[in-house]
């Protein structure tokens, strides 16, 4: 007989199950609310085969289970933000049994409060930029036929080159900066996230920054005001916005 | 597009936002990078192999990064 | 060779070379010119290291410098004759970065 857990998407204040007829959890199952002390957890069944910890063990590392789980996960955070402040949780944090879960709000109101109070009224905006040279494309060789000079002459052809692109990143590192801070002037908090893989993301160039803003939604023309003024004045960086989200970067939980 | 409305403050759509570049990503979706990168906590990180195959069986995987790890050895001696 | 769809890659998997009877010698040929690509951009840093350092003598950098040029100058006819660019060669090695740093 296959045992249960409780998979556990987000916390919010004041929901109730019927209240999100519209979603759907994991394998389609009915999405409930387990409550304590004004705090409601959304949660649904799962089967620990697949989500306990053998189960996750093995299936972290697929991708196709990954993206399924993923976009089911948000779907129902999505859905949830519809009602009010969310704080998500992370991808499979799963409990045994309602009691388990509120156990979980218990050990984390103080938190969970913080994070939803943090969060009201605001939302998530991502922002990345891009150095202009892709790492692997090279720069015209150096030993042109005929080319002038000897072997020294060459060497010091290579140093020039060297020295012009480690200023090449140090100027796209400091507009990443200049990136961040200006933007942080905007928002409530901001987050800077690892740059992504070139191989995941699609992208040619090197990611200098990956940041996550939380910009009350009123201040939201003037981030966006100023993410066009960078835009014009950094043509270079390639500037990416993406959002509103839910406010996935700031509801990290330090016992998460 | 956006279904969102300024009085519903969780949703994810907007009415007030401006036009968005072609570059942008339509309002709410969340590309499965960025997705992974938040709902797993640690940045996505891939395996560093390189597995070569010959209709479709895998004859040989090639460690590279034990070789880089070799050769720079060999600049560390005088 | 079977390149992966285009577009933003997907795979989580460790990269693969899926050649066929008819692209084999293309694809090992592109991995072994990899690894020599390595080796020679790692020479010429390490080359560039000594000749700052200040401990070579002229007939050393000279030397040193000739041969690089070489390298490089085979490595562009190589690559030219099964109609390989750098980035094509640029193998990544997930947390390590791209093979090829430049």
């Amino acid at each position: 007989m296959a045992e249960r857990g409780r998979y556990l998407y987000a916390v919010t204040r004041g929901l109730t199950g019927d209240q999100l007829a519209g979603a759907q959890g994991l394998a389609d199952a009915p999405l409930t609310t387990v409550e304590h002390d004004g705090l409601s957890a959304v949660v649904s069944d799962v089967d620990l085969e697949e989500y306990g910890e053998e189960g996750l063990r093995r299936n972290l590392e697929r991708l196709e289970w990954l993206e399924e789980v993923a976009r089911r996960h948000d779907e129902v955070v999505h859905a949830v933000a519809e009602h009010g402040p969310v704080a998500p949780l992370r991808l499979a944090t799963i409990c045994l049994g309602d009691e388990g879960v509120r156990q979980r709000l218990v050990e984390w109101h103080d938190a969970l409060a913080e994070v939803l109070d943090r969060v009201d009224g605001r939302r998530e905006w991502s922002v990345k930029a891009f150095a202009a040279r892709a790492p692997g494309t090279r720069s015209e060789p150096t030993a042109e036929v005929g080319a002038t000079g000897g072997g020294a002459a060459y060497l010091r052809r290579k140093k020039e080159q060297t020295l012009s692109r480690a200023q090449g990143e140090e100027a796209a590192l400091q507009v990443a900066e200049q990136v961040h801070a200006r933007l942080s002037g905007h928002a409530a908090a901001s987050r800077r996230l690892a740059p992504q893989d070139p191989r995941l993301t699609g992208h040619t160039g090197t990611m200098t920054l990956n940041s996550a803003f939380l910009v009350d939604e009123d201040r939201e023309p003037a981030f966006l005001d100023e993410v066009q003024g960078l835009r014009a004045e950094h043509p270079d960086a390639g500037l990416e916005l993406a959002g509103p989200w839910p406010p996935y970067s700031f509801a990290v939980l330090d016992q998460a | 597009m956006s279904t969102g409305s300024p009085e519903n403050p969780g949703s994810t759509g907007s009415t007030e936002v401006q036009p968005r570049a072609v570059e942008d990503r339509p309002l709410g979706q969340i590309a499965l990078v960025d997705l992974l990168d938040r709902l797993l906590g640690t940045g996505v990180v891939l395996a560093g192999d390189v597995v070569i195959s010959l209709a479709g069986v895998d004859l040989v995987q090639v460690r590279l990064h034990a070789l880089i790890a070799t050769v720079r050895e060999e600049m560390k001696k005088p | 060779m079977s390149e992966v769809p285009g577009g933003p890659r997907r795979g989580l998997l460790p990269q693969r070379l899926e050649t066929d009877a008819e692209s084999v010698e293309r694809d090992l040929f592109k991995l072994v010119l990899t690894i020599i690509e390595l080796v020679r951009q790692l020479m010429e840093k390490q080359a560039l290291r000594r000749v700052d350092e200040g401990d070579l003598t002229d007939e050393q950098v000279e030397g040193l410098g000739t041969g690089l040029m070489h390298l490089e100058q085979a490595m562009e006819e190589l690559k030219s004759r099964y109609d390989l660019t750098t980035a094509d060669l640029n193998i990544d090695l997930g947390p390590l970065g791209t093979l090829l740093s430049e």
